[in-house]
Parts: structure tokens; sequence; C-alpha cells
């Protein structure tokens, strides 16, 4: 029998905690607020806490969340689309795409012409990575193919990464900035990087109405389409979405892994498979997941969060492979 | 009037199937048979309008399929695949309401499926733990459930014990009095015999239609399976 909890519970409990985790976000840092310090920065009524929450903490936080959002999404999108519960953007190298993308127009000097150029070629970078995920394992690929078509991507697109960084030791400021998109962070980010980060709030209004055909499409592809879903549509858009799901959130804090595979993995053993409940859940939980491992980092002294995110992941992941055997 | 249920004429897919050509009136419990790679499976793809656009002709009634739009298909048509790969844990139910996708729900319908196949207590286990018996009883129950007049099944029986079998056909039987017609790919000779047509293929081409005793003649069945035939009272199964 499957065991799963009620929607409105985990929906319930979710909200609950993505809020306590939005509150000790803004709160606790080097200046630690008071809930009162809070309350009169976020009304601009203590002209510090002002200061350091909207233009330190309450970016930070959105970008997070946003960042989140778009990652456990995308994964999601992923899985259904190749029906196969492993599929990620970073482990099929899509955020690889992006990063190489966006490191490499950093480097020839092109974000100098713009504040749009960057997250524009990470979305052409991971455009290209999942092109060439489509080109090496076709849907309803082996499991085996499929990370396998990831480990190449990844290594390819990391070698272009690692070319600009080590051809160019000296300059110190500039790889500085290049190691950013490699282990992906929420440092530092402005409310340019929360706007960069809309796309994500349009795809995940349009994924919205997707479930019901996520949930035929994830049974077979065949059986969908005899079932009356156009197929070969709901592929298309979902393939869209989840690009620019991987490569806006890329664009804006980096690589940032697991997050695709962990959360909808942990929803799914929560209440179940269908997407019409792990659609709302997956952004909801994503989002805190991402807020809980930044606010982990952040207590352990400055850890970044690919890094915390990769720690907690990499073991599942391999959990989960094992489970599999 | 009686229209054609199925019509294919000259539907062809490159080392698959070679310029087919097949009538299928209302009302009828086909048998369709033939040796492994005979083109069975695509035969039934091409019927349920699920090829794509290859060349050839497949109608329904008198309607060009690829004229039909995707939702009203799924109306008029179920498919059920030879084997499915369940990569998410489903429940039983959950797949067997997908039936009803294009129709609109029907809880009523999908509970009574499930009872006539025996699913009932199934009804919220995971379909990735079922066993291959189990799975196609479910395919089965989400075909049956969409109230499709034209069912195209692929293998329904392969992995079914004795008394499933005889309870599939039995059911079989019974849409087909509701003026529908069921097209079921098969092995087992002996069944073929109680249908009332059946469709010998063999490498990629329809080669007989008829009533059984008139097309599985002992010549054919040397000449495309290679077994000899002998008749007589063997083992009879039925329902009690």
């Amino acid at each position: 029998m499957i065991r799963r909890l009620g929607m409105p519970g985990v929906l319930t409990g979710l909200a609950v905690v993505l809020v306590a985790l939005v509150l000790v976000s803004l709160a606790w840092g080097e200046l630690t607020l008071s809930p009162e310090q809070l309350w009169a920065g976020l009304r601009g009524t203590d002209e510090l806490a002002h200061t350091v929450l909207w233009q330190l903490r309450l970016p930070r936080v959105l970008t997070g969340m946003l960042v989140g959002a778009a990652l456990s999404a995308g994964g999601l999108i992923m899985q259904a689309y190749f029906r196969n519960s492993l599929a990620s953007p970073d482990l099929l190298g899509v955020s690889s795409g992006a990063a190489a993308g966006a490191v490499t127009a950093i480097v020839w000097g092109w974000t100098l012409t713009s504040l749009w150029i960057l997250p524009l070629t990470a979305v052409v970078g991971a455009v290209a990575a999942t092109l060439a995920v489509l080109m090496l394992a076709q849907r309803g690929a082996s499991t085996e193919r499929l990370l396998l078509a990831g480990v190449a991507l990844n290594a390819l697109l990391g070698a272009i990464t690692s070319y600009h960084l080590s051809h160019g030791v000296s300059l110190w400021e500039r790889n500085a900035q290049l190691l950013f998109w490699l282990l992906g962070g929420l440092e530092d980010r402005s409310w340019l990087h929360v706007t960069a980060a809309l796309p994500i709030v349009v795809a995940a209004v349009a994924l919205w109405p997707l479930g019901r055909r996520m949930d035929l499409l994830s049974l077979g592809e065949t059986e969908a389409q005899s079932l009356g879903v156009d197929v070969k549509r709901l592929r298309r858009i979902m393939l869209v979405l989840a690009t620019v799901l991987a490569a806006t959130a890329t664009a804006v804090a980096g690589i940032v892994g697991f997050v695709g595979l962990v959360v909808p993995h942990a929803l799914r053993l929560l209440v179940g498979p269908e997407h019409r409940r792990l659609v709302p859940l997956s952004l909801l939980g994503g989002a805190a997941f991402v807020l809980a491992c930044d606010l982990v980092g952040k207590l352990a002294g400055g850890l970044r969060l690919g890094i915390v995110t990769a720690l907690v992941g990499g073991p599942f992941f391999l959990w989960l492979l094992r489970r599999r055997v | 009037m009686n229209r054609d249920a199925l019509k294919l004429e000259h539907v062809s897919v490159p080392g698959r199937l070679a310029a087919s050509d097949l009538t299928l009136p209302t009302g009828a419990l086909v048998g369709l048979v033939g040796p492994n790679g005979a083109g069975k499976s695509t035969l039934l793809l091409a019927a349920a309008g699920l090829l794509g656009a290859g060349s050839g002709r497949v109608s329904w009634g008198d309607e060009n399929v690829s004229e039909i739009a995707i939702m009203e298909r799924a109306r008029r048509t179920a498919w059920v695949p030879q084997e499915a790969r369940f990569e998410f844990g489903f429940s039983v139910r959950a797949v067997v309401q997908q039936g009803r996708y294009a129709q609109g729900d029907d809880e009523a319908g999908v509970d009574a499926m499930l009872a006539r196949f025996d699913l009932t207590a199934l009804a919220e286990r995971p379909v990735n733990r079922l066993s291959g018996g189990e799975r196609q009883r479910v395919l089965l129950a989400r075909a049956c459930v969409t109230g499709a007049k034209l069912q195209l099944w692929d293998e329904p029986l392969a992995s079914l014990d004795p008394r499933h079998a005889l309870e599939v056909l039995k059911l079989a039987t019974e849409i087909k009095a509701t003026g529908s017609t069921v097209v079921m790919s098969l092995h087992d000779l002996r069944l073929a015999h109680c249908l009332d047509l059946v469709v010998v293929m063999d490498r990629g081409r329809v080669v007989a239609t008829g009533k059984p005793e008139a097309v599985l003649t002992a010549d054919r069945l040397r000449e495309v399976f290679g077994v000899t035939m002998r008749t007589g009272d063997g083992l009879i199964l039925g329902l009690p």
C-alpha cells in the first residue's frame, strides 16, 4: 500500500517551514535583528536594519527562493519528460551548459556591453546542452544511457569553463567571478538578480496547468497520445520550460546541484507521483530547500550554497542509485 | 447500414509493414495472429492512428484518421500496449482513471472496471510493484473505461492466467455486443478459434482474413507458423 500524506497537510506544513526560513534568513546574519528590529527595518523606521534588509538580505532571500523553485521544478519536468526519476538539469549537463555560456561571455568581455548579456548567454548555453542531451539519449532511454550522456556533457562543458579559468591564472578578480559559476551561491545578490530571475515566475505559472498531462506522459508517450494528449506539443512546452528554469537559475546563482533531484524525490515519497500535487509542492519545496541550505552554509561559516546542496544531494543520489539496483 | 469499423489501405512502415490492406466490420471480435515479427504490433499502432504520418490511409467509419483531432481519436479508440514500463508509482486507480482523460472523469465507471478486472483489492497499490499479469489487467481496464468503440489490444492475454484470460475474452464479447469492435493480437490459436474473425499476418503482410475455420487451415499453419495441426478434443477450459 502507498503511505501518503494529505495534500493540504503537506502544503500547509511546507508553507509554514518556508515562512519560518524566510524570517530566520532575514533576521540572522553578521548583524542579527530582533523581531522588533526586523519589523522596523521592513517598514523603514530603523535605518541600519532597513539598509541591511533591503540592500542585502531581501534580494538574497528572494533570489534563493526563485532559484530553488526553478531548479526543483526543472528537475520535476525533466523526470517526467525522460520518464526517469534520476533526470535533473545539473546531472544532465544543462546547468553546466548555462555556466559555460555565462563564463565565456565574461571572459570575452561581452558582459560589459549590457547587463542582459550574461543571462542571455546562460540560456544559449543551456539550450545547446539540452539539444545535445536529446541527441545522446532519446526519451525512454535507459538510466545508464541518460546518466552517461550527462557525465559526458558535464565533462565537456566543464572543460570549457576550466579552460577559461586556466587561461588567465593571474587575473584574480576575473577568476573569482568565474569561480562563482562553478560553485553557485547567493552572496552579493542584488535586486538586479531578482529581476533577472523573473522568467522563473513566468515559467512556473505556465507549468501550473500541465500536471495531469505530465502524469499521462510519465507513464508512456504512445499511451499518452492514445489517451488524448498532444504529446509533441506537450513535450515541446516542457522542454522550453525546463530549459528556461534551469538556465535562469544558473544565470543568477551559478551551478547549484542536486536540488532538482532531491526535492521532487522527497515530495514523491510524501504525496505520491501525481504532478498536479508535485508542481506546486516542488516550487515551494525547492524554495525552502535552498533557503535551508543557504542558512546551513552561513552557519558553517560561509560555505557556498553549491557546496551545501552537493553535500546533501550527493549522498542522497548514491542512496537512490543503490535502491534501484 | 453497417459502416466499417476500421479500414487500412496500403499502409506501410519501412521494414515492418508492407502495403497492407484490411477492412474490419463494426461489432466484431477479431484475432490478429502471426509469428513473432510478423508486424502485428505495428498494424495495431497504425490502426490506432499512433504512427504519425506514414504512407497509406487509415480510416475509422468513413473518416481519415489523420484528419481527426487527437482528443476525438482518444474518445473513439483505445489502444493497449503489449507491455508497459512504469517508472513512477502511480496507484492502480490513478492509472485506470487516466482512461477518462479525454472523456471526463467517471468515478463509478472506474470502480466498476476495477471490479471487473479483479483489481479492487489492488486499487491503491503502486503500479510499478505489480506482477506482469496484474499490470496487463490494469492496462486493459484503462482501455475499457474509455468506452471507445474501437478497442485495439496488443497481446492482452500474454501474461494472464487461464481464468483471467477467459474473463477478458468474455468481457470482449460483451463489449462487442454493444456494437464495438475489439481487435486483439494473440498467439494461442485455440483461443483465436473462438473469435468472429481472424487476420493472419506473416512477414509484414496480411495474408488472410476471414472466419477462423476458413483461415486457420492446416496448410496455412504449416506455411506461416511452420507447425502441423491435428483436430480433436484436447483440454478445453471454460468459466464455471
